[in-house]
């Protein structure tokens, strides 16, 4: 499980977040919208969980191990809504 | 092989490694006109080859080719990045039907250049689509640069990648290709349609345009692209420079008007009018093709006035003023530089050169022996004797005159040896997802046939393991503050009678406690010797059989490719070869090679009544020890040399001439080293310093043991050359 619910309010995406973790996320979005998101641990995500994450705006914690995650991919997901 | 095949073969390497050159130059720099001329020219006349010899499928691959460049040339637009990577793909294939000529002796039977053609097809569709879907708009790559300050300014690529809505489903990540481009700088998305609310949102449809900037060339993005390269566009992030001027005249016609100008000061027996009047007719035409309208008629006028009064001045003064402003002068120079480079160089084949060299040192052999026959009548009062002593200075001369030159014709840029490089390591850079630039520096240094023809395969290795393990990746790169883009260097240089290369890498460096560590791990040496040694010697152990540096230094997992490979090899070639740290980081590893191989300076030594030559280079002393220092050592002997043990080799006992008695009560010995291994020969005498032209071991001779090679002597005795190698082991 790389999308995982903890204490109701954060999201934590951790590992490898493939193809098949957006619907999860886009679910867990969808019911609590104001959470938190917390990627830390996270080293790869695929582009379907950046769409939701890209659409859904929520709050995003954590500094990921991937270089290309902290450096390229963060910016993008931090931006304030338009 | 009939002759046409081989001179086809011969043209077509040629053509194919000039449009390899010519390709990865216009890779770098795409808006470069004459070298995409070259590259069109090359495909070309290579079709034109394959045709001669009816080989169908290399005709059909380069005219597909021939195709993509054409359009590319008929739209005025830079050759894009895609077209380069089919085009070096397409003279790949061509090199290895070329190999199958060579060792085959006929076409290859089932050569197909179906995938080449389909390769190109697509290239030319996709561009189309692209080209449409963008109108070949560029204000994406203004707008990235833009909001980009810093990133900008290093980024030499734009890539824009809009994958399909379904592209998910074919288990593509865009954001993983985009992730792996090397010397990723900035990454942009924007959704292709505005989004929907969350609620609608269907993850699995992709709707993003992504948008990147590299700082590695296009054709490495392109590369690392992959399959997705269809959904993409790469562009060079750079405005493209605009065409150099076209000169004002063409360097030829600068030429040809010239010549009028000679012909005008010519006082021949022709007519005056009539010189005068042809003189202006081809400085007419040649301002006509060059599409001076204007020049031409006016020198058509001036010419019909001058011819009518039989004064040339005038017509002179009016080419004369055309040529000084015409022309760009430096242009003009260049390309006069490069047909005069052209013109001069004569295609030899390489046994032709070799008899040559053979016939010099035959004939270096022949004007010793006339030195000796000079001694013989200098020894008998012969009047003849002053004479035959000039005849013979002027004849050493002229053949060590001739020696030199011969040798030079063996010489060979090692550009040849280097210019698959920038290919292997681009291959390697994406293999490895390490972005490299590789630096070629004097390349044009020119070394021996046999040095260029065999170094290529040690420098493999060399770049390898800076590629493998001297190199890191991007992140550690990031981390340790070093450009994510990593460099090296090779770099040929001449020192007097060397030619040295380098490779010069930004990398890790080597970690010499860990060196010492596995060293003394794997008893490569003992602990003892290990403690008294210097880093520098530390260093060097990587080179020692058994330490393979890969595993040893980086612990990544290697290939194994030792660097000993490397030191057996350059060695084998009479060169050294030293590895040192350079900079702050990063490694260099040096190779110094004799520029000649032919030539060896060597010290005459006589064994069991026969003469034998010791490589100079090797020589460290000649004693005279007494035959009671001599000691055995089991079945050996060995010498103690100032508080040192070193064995003794009797050298006629171990090359199978009859041992001489130790006569006397001290015996003569060479004391030689060769890597540190130090070596008594006992020799019965010592004689002259030469320089000889060794020839290879060949017939009777290849089976001896311990000897290296042979040279005929002035008297036209048999100089051995003794192989100290395989005698001091």
């Amino acid at each position: 499980m790389t999308v995982a619910l903890r204490d109701d309010r954060v999201i934590v995406l951790a590992g490898r977040c493939g193809v098949d973790d957006a619907e999860a996320l886009q679910r867990h979005l969808l019911i609590a919208p104001d959470s938190t998101i917390e990627w830390s641990t996270c080293e790869q995500l695929h582009a379907a969980v950046l769409q939701v994450l890209l659409v859904a705006k929520p709050r995003i914690e954590g500094v990921p191990s991937s270089l290309f995650l902290s450096a390229h991919v963060a910016p993008l997901v931090r931006r304030p809504a338009s | 092989m009939d002759e046409f095949l081989a001179q086809f073969l011969i043209e077509s390497r040629e053509l194919a490694g000039e449009a390899v050159d010519d390709l990865l130059e216009l890779e770098k720099n795409p808006g470069n006109r004459e070298r995409f001329d070259d590259v069109f020219r090359a495909f070309h006349t290579l079709k034109g080859g394959a045709g001669i010899v009816e080989f169908k499928a290399m005709q059909e691959a380069l005219h597909s080719a021939e195709d993509v460049l054409a359009a590319a040339r008929a739209g005025a637009t830079s050759v894009s990045p895609s077209d380069i990577g089919n085009c070096l793909a397409c003279l790949d294939q061509i090199d290895e039907w070329l190999d199958t000529i060579e060792s085959t002796g006929a076409l290859p039977s089932d050569a197909d250049a179906g995938a080449l053609v389909a390769r190109f097809g697509r290239s030319t569709a996709e561009e189309r689509t692209a080209a449409r879907a963008s109108g070949a708009d560029r204000s994406w790559i203004a707008k990235l640069l833009a909001a980009r300050g810093a990133a900008a300014q290093r980024a030499q690529t734009a890539i824009r990648y809009r994958p399909t809505a379904e592209s998910f489903f074919r288990h593509e990540d865009p954001l993983e290709r985009v992730a792996a481009l090397p010397g990723l700088l900035a990454v942009d998305v924007e959704p292709r349609a505005p989004w929907p609310p969350l609620e609608e949102l269907d993850p699995y449809s992709c709707n993003l345009t992504i948008t990147a900037l590299c700082a590695c060339a296009p054709a490495e993005a392109v590369a690392a692209l992959g399959g997705a390269i269809a959904e993409c566009e790469v562009e060079p992030a750079q405005a493209a420079p605009p065409a150099a001027a076209a000169p004002k005249l063409a360097a030829r016609a600068d030429e040809l008007l010239a010549a009028q100008l000679h012909v005008l000061a010519e006082t021949g027996e022709e007519a005056p009018a009539a010189r005068i009047a042809s003189a202006g007719r081809v400085a007419a035409n040649v301002l006509r093709h060059t599409g001076r309208h204007a020049d031409a008629e006016r020198i058509a006028a001036v010419t019909q006035e001058a011819a009518a009064r039989a004064a040339p001045e005038e017509l002179r003064r009016a080419l004369a003023a055309l040529l000084e402003g015409g022309a760009d002068a430096a242009a003009v120079a260049t390309t006069e530089r490069q047909s005069a480079q052209r013109e001069q160089t004569l295609r030899v084949a390489a046994p032709r050169v070799d008899t040559l060299v053979r016939l010099t040192s035959e004939l270096t052999v022949a004007k010793n022996a006339i030195g000796h026959a000079v001694k013989l009548a200098e020894d008998q009062g012969s009047p003849l004797t002053a004479t035959l002593k000039q005849r013979h200075e002027a004849l050493d001369r002229l053949v060590g005159e001739l020696q030199r030159s011969v040798l030079t014709l063996r010489v060979l840029p090692l550009r040849a040896a280097f210019q698959r490089f920038p290919r292997l390591v681009r291959e390697m850079a994406a293999d490895l997802h390490k972005p490299v630039t590789l630096v070629l520096e004097g390349e044009h240094t020119e070394a021996d046939k046999t040095i260029v023809e065999l170094i290529g395969e040690p420098l493999v290795h060399v770049l390898r393991n800076a590629m493998d393990h001297g190199i890191e990746d991007e992140a550690t790169r990031a981390a340790a503050g070093k450009p994510t883009v990593a460099t090296i260097r090779l770099r040929a240089l001449r020192e007097g009678d060397h030619v040295v290369i380098e490779v010069i890498d930004d990398g890790r460096g080597i970690d010499v406690a860990r060196v010492r560590e596995i060293a003394s791990e794997r008893k490569v040496a003992a602990a003892e010797a290990l403690e008294s040694m210097s880093d520098p010697e530390v260093i060097d152990l990587i080179f020692a059989p058994g330490l393979s540096t890969a595993k040893a230094v980086t612990a990544l997992s290697g290939r194994g490719v030792g660097l000993d490979a490397v030191r057996t090899a350059v060695k084998r070639l009479g060169g050294q070869v030293a590895v040192s740290r350079s900079g702050p980081g990063g490694t260099t590893v040096r190779l110094t090679l004799p520029f000649s191989v032919m030539m060896t300076e060597v010290m005459t030594v006589e064994a069991g009544g026969q003469p034998f030559g010791i490589p100079l280079e090797a020589v460290v002393e000649t004693l005279r020890i007494p035959v009671t220092d001599v000691f055995a050592v089991g079945s050996a002997q060995a010498i103690v040399l100032r508080g040192r043990t070193v064995p003794l080799v009797d050298l006629a006992q171990s090359l199978g001439t009859a041992a001489a008695p130790l006569g006397g009560d001290s015996t003569l010995v060479v004391i030689a080293e060769l890597d540190g291994d130090v070596g008594a020969l006992k020799v019965d005498r010592v004689g002259e310093r030469m320089a000889i032209m060794l020839q290879p071991p060949g017939g009777l001779l290849a089976g001896l043991p311990g000897i290296a090679g042979y040279t005929l002597r002035g008297d036209g005795s048999v100089l051995l050359l003794l192989d100290l190698e395989e005698l001091l082991r």
